[in-house]
């Protein structure tokens, strides 16, 4: 009886509904007119105090060769809360947007997220192939669309501690991840139940040394030509899982490492376990080189090329290759406007040198890597190499964007504690997953 | 005073400093910490070495925080009156009108006040920020608040209850009509009762995590300071003294709202469950 | 008094109820029963915030239900906080409530000690839990340690991440203090009095004075306990980030459940599937199970004899 009454109330208000549906992406081929006076709004995620000073001070520049546009900065935007504003389509939100996220590439690309770039690049006669290396094409478009272009680009690579090289009796950094293994033992320093000094911290927690920055170094293949999951039956992965398990292991377990990784500071500021001296081995990005020489650590610093699998040692100089890109709201409506600043930080020579200075990147375009202005340590050009080498490579896009690489991650950290006892199994459980999240989103 | 007497007062009060000690260390520790150097929180002294009081001005500093007090304020302040003055009328009808449907509305009123928000997130979502335009800003939070709360309907109505029908009879009586009995009569007896749901209800807002985190988290300008104080833990990762100190200029609001309001804050809770 | 008029009262008398309630009336329709019908359509929808949502059949169902990885551990953590977190908080509340009508000294500074933790904002109470409780240099573990017990990782470590979550949510008992205090002092004294008299120690006064008579009220607790069980989100998700130290800003996405799913609940699930994956209708489907499961206990919390609707209905 009473739920009759309710059923009924109900069934009564469902008279009143509405779906909420609402076309909310336009076609580009915009129409405002870029030499009007007008404000734009720019997000980008930087956050720590000098790379946002470097946007600002780029972002001036622009500013004074179009005087009669404003840009309005929004610093500090990840990619959840980027790809929220974009769907909403709000007056408030961005015109022009950018990303550290090249895996999410396939899906702002495929979900019309970024606006198609393809008219713009046309109407300014642009010649990409002249203007940008392969690799950061193929990073910034999906599937042929292409909604990004590249904005600096990130080489990763080995940080060691020189100093400690020294006292351990290294010579010269590992080229074969057997030899990283022995280094990275001979580095660490006990200190009651915990370490005075650990040699290389191999945890998928420990900043940048996430699956997909290992992977590299194995040169894998994410993806089957028909867009199924190939970890399982790629070798590199099993490889690599089976690898970094064995390190964690020869390093004191997981448990002892991700006790300690809880003393470490902020990756974006002083403390950064590398300058403080916790580690003697960092994975990471070219930036580390200008923020570790920022913070004084009082060590020499040493950069070299990841190590490579022993059966690939003629790869060696090789890495995993990344960087910010750089896009337009299909909501905005000031796209032309919001074209000239793409155009303006991507593809102006003096705009991508100086931006690359004064946050010790790597310049995106094929002009900027030979410019005379383009200073930098002699130790930065490890990373312009790594950059240019042939076997470089980077993570696929793919529509769900970083969905399947949090599998993998996820897959990591089980067996990094040792829960997985079938790697094997584990990965063919883990292609399914990935499989299923793709097929879902599409 | 017998000798078993003695003992059990002793054994009852040691077991309530047990307890008095479980509860207030953490906000010991917490307000301690806060006082330390950025490198004696990370070490395992219990005791600041030197009382850096900069910290709570460090942290006022940060680029924003008085932003996300105003916010708070904003969200609360507004949020709790919209909410008292929506829902005193509809706890009145549900308490002292006769009516068919009274229990059907009783029933949803609970319903409603059972319901995650999470449930309906997805619709209400699309409603605000694509066809309002509200997204980036904390009026998709405040607004709905001026159609009445269930929580605040239902815990005004159980307060209601208690007065006994005779009072209004003979406002009736008098010749006022049913609003106005509601304001000359009603109001000045339920005190308490609307204390309680305000104090209630600018908790929750001050509170409210989901509500901002989903529709203010890309822009700064209108974080309140729940929200924004988990990225102010996201911006100083290991300065836990610093966190500390940001932690303590959140509680501490609520804390000395709750001195000044115990009474009402406590018959408030009881009403919830005794009633029943 | 003829018809006509009897007619007119009535039917102003109705046009006075409905103005008294109209603002929630509105609110029902716009705020509840229009986005819960609205859910359930776009749980059949797949819609990503762009173009038009295009039907999709069952597809989410079986997405959620037979391949969303999250979705079971979800309702396993769920089943695990029904049963431990919110038996603790039941049990706690009643031994403190208990405490607090035999402390007959300084009874207000007690009170208003055991109350305070309930009023700390969940997000500043978690970040103060984690510090406490972390592994690396938190007061907990290094008291553990001096004396000689291997410390847990809490909030790091997938197997003791919910007891830490419950330890947070024992402390904020102050709610349940009060509604069972109250309910202690309500029991009448002569039953003890008389029990006493029949020579009743004070376990077997508990058992069959205090207990048959509080029974309802611990049965309340009980349901609003599982009920906000159900709507467990800020702790978890706040606790997770803030252990796993990605919080937001440069490319590292959060997922939500850190360590290892052990703290994810149906709501963040609405999260990740609504906000981070942009999976709308696959969220939908989430949101429903959670509809299902609360209004399930809020029918049970409505069935008990005199219930919340029954209130005052005297």
């Amino acid at each position: 009886m009473r739920r009759n009454r309710l059923g009924l109330a109900v069934s009564t208000a469902a008279i009143s509904v509405l779906a909420t549906a609402c076309v909310g992406s336009t076609e580009s081929g915009a129409t405002d007119d870029p030499e009007a006076r007008t404000t734009i709004t720019f997000w980008h995620g930087w956050t720590a105090p000098a790379e946002v000073k470097a946007i600002d001070a780029n972002i001036a520049r622009f500013e004074k060769k179009h005087p009669n546009i404003t840009v309005k900065v929004v610093s500090g935007i990840n990619d959840e809360k980027l790809n929220q504003a974009l769907r909403a389509g709000g007056s408030k939100g961005p015109d022009v947007v950018s990303s550290f996220t090249t895996a999410n590439v396939g899906k702002f690309c495929s979900s019309g997220a970024f606006a198609d770039l393809g008219p713009f690049i046309e109407k300014s006669k642009l010649d990409l192939k002249k203007t940008f290396s392969q690799p950061l094409l193929d990073y910034s478009q999906f599937e042929g669309k292409r909604c990004a272009l590249p904005l600096l680009s990130d080489a990763y690579g080995l940080y060691y501690n020189k100093d400690a090289f020294k006292e351990a009796g290294i010579e010269k950094p590992p080229r074969t991840w057997e030899e990283f293994d022995k280094a990275a033992v001979k580095l660490t320093k006990a200190k009651g139940d915990s370490y005075e000094r650990l040699g290389f911290m191999p945890n998928y927690h420990g900043y940048e040394t996430v699956p997909s920055h290992y992977m590299s170094q194995w040169s894998p293949t994410y993806f089957t030509k028909d867009g199924k999951s190939n970890i399982a039956k790629d070798p590199a992965f099993k490889e690599m899982y089976t690898w970094q398990r064995g390190l964690v292991e020869k390093l004191g377990g997981y448990a002892k490492l991700e006790k300690y990784q809880k003393t470490f500071g902020d990756e974006w500021g002083a403390k950064h376990p590398f300058h403080t001296g916790q580690v003697a081995m960092q994975l990471d990005g070219e930036w580390r080189l200008g923020m570790a020489e920022d913070a004084d650590p009082g060590f020499e610093i040493g950069v070299a090329p990841l190590p490579v699998p022993k059966d690939q040692i003629d790869s060696y100089g090789k890495g995993y290759l990344s960087g910010t890109i750089m896009g337009i709201a299909p909501a905005s409506e000031k796209q032309n406007a919001a074209w000239e600043l793409v155009k303006y930080m991507t593809t102006d020579t003096d705009a991508v040198v100086r931006f690359a200075n004064a946050i010790k990147n790597v310049p995106s375009t094929k002009a900027a890597l030979k410019s005379p202005d383009l200073e930098f340590d002699p130790r930065f050009k490890t990373f312009l190499d790594i950059a240019q080498h042939p076997d470089s490579n980077t993570s696929d896009g793919a529509v769900n964007g970083i969905t399947y690489q949090m599998s993998l991650q996820n897959f990591g950290y089980e067996v990094e504690k040792g829960a997985v006892r079938d790697i094997q199994a584990g990965l063919e459980k883990t292609a399914a997953e990935i499989d299923t999240d793709i097929a879902q989103a599409k | 005073m017998t000798r078993t007497t003695v003992l059990r007062w002793v054994g009852v009060h040691a077991i309530g400093v047990a307890a008095a000690l479980f509860f207030l260390l953490p906000f010991v520790f917490v307000l301690l910490t806060s006082l330390m150097s950025d490198q004696q929180a990370l070490t395992r002294d219990l005791t600041p070495n030197t009382w850096e009081w900069g910290n709570y001005a460090k942290v006022f500093d940060t680029p924003g925080f008085l932003t996300w007090w105003k916010n708070s304020l904003l969200y609360a302040g507004l949020g709790t009156l919209l909410t008292v003055v929506s829902s005193i009328p509809v706890a009145y009808a549900l308490a002292k009108f006769r009516f068919r449907g009274r229990r059907l509305s009783l029933m949803l009123v609970v319903s409603m006040m059972m319901l995650p928000p999470q449930v309906v997130i997805i619709p209400m979502y699309l409603f605000w920020v694509k066809q309002l335009d509200l997204g980036g800003t904390l009026w998709p939070l405040i607004i709905p608040m001026a159609f009445g709360d269930a929580f605040s309907i239902f815990l005004l109505r159980q307060f209601l209850l208690t007065i006994p029908d005779e009072y209004l009879d003979s406002a009736r009586v008098d010749g006022c009509g049913e609003f106005r009995a509601l304001i000359k009569v009603v109001l000045p007896m339920a005190k308490p009762g609307i204390a309680a749901v305000a104090l209630f209800q600018f908790f929750y807002c001050w509170n409210d995590y989901f509500g901002p985190q989903i529709y203010a988290s890309e822009n700064p300008g209108a974080w309140t300071l729940s929200y924004g104080l988990e990225s102010f833990k996201g911006a100083h990762h290991t300065d836990w003294n610093l966190t500390m100190a940001a932690t303590v200029l959140v509680m501490a609001p609520v804390i000395v709202l709750f001195f000044f309001a115990q009474k009402a804050f406590v018959e408030g809770v009881t009403l919830t469950g005794v009633k029943g | 008094m003829t018809t006509y008029t009897l007619r007119a009262k009535r039917r102003r008398s109705a046009l006075r109820t409905a103005a008294f309630l109209s603002p929630w009336l509105v609110g029902f329709g716009v705020f509840f029963a229009y986005p819960l019908l609205s859910t359930v359509y776009f749980s059949f929808m797949k819609y990503d915030g762009f173009g038009a949502p295009t039907w999709n059949g069952t597809a989410n169902w079986s997405y959620v239900f037979g391949s969303y990885t999250m979705f079971w551990p979800a309702l396993r953590n769920t089943l695990w906080l029904v049963l431990v977190m919110v038996t603790c908080r039941v049990a706690f509340g009643l031994g403190i409530g208990l405490l607090i009508t035999k402390i007959k000294t300084g009874t207000g500074v007690f009170r208003t000690l055991f109350y305070l933790p309930y009023l700390a904002p969940p997000v500043a109470a978690t970040l103060a839990f984690v510090f406490l409780l972390n592994p690396g240099t938190g007061p907990v573990n290094s008291a553990l340690e001096s004396l000689g017990i291997a410390a847990p990782g809490w909030f790091n470590e997938p197997g003791w991440s919910k007891p830490a979550l419950t330890m947070l949510a024992v402390w904020g008992i102050g709610d349940l203090m009060v509604i069972f205090m109250a309910a202690l002092l309500d029991v009448p004294k002569e039953q003890y009095e008389a029990a006493e008299l029949d020579g009743a120690n004070s376990w077997q006064r508990f058992r069959f004075v205090t207990l048959p008579n509080i029974s309802p009220i611990v049965l309340f607790a009980v349901v609003t306990g599982v009920i906000q069980t159900m709507q467990y989100y800020t702790q978890p998700i706040v606790a997770s980030k803030v252990a796993s130290g990605i919080i937001g800003g440069s490319g590292q996405q959060f997922e939500p459940g850190y360590p290892e799913k052990s703290t994810l609940t149906l709501p963040q699930l609405v999260y990740n599937l609504g906000f981070q994956r942009f999976d709308y209708g696959s969220a939908c489907v989430v949101a429903l199970v959670l509809f299902t499961l609360a209004m399930a206990c809020t029918a049970l919390l409505m069935r008990r004899r005199g219930g919340l609707v029954g209130a005052g209905e005297r």
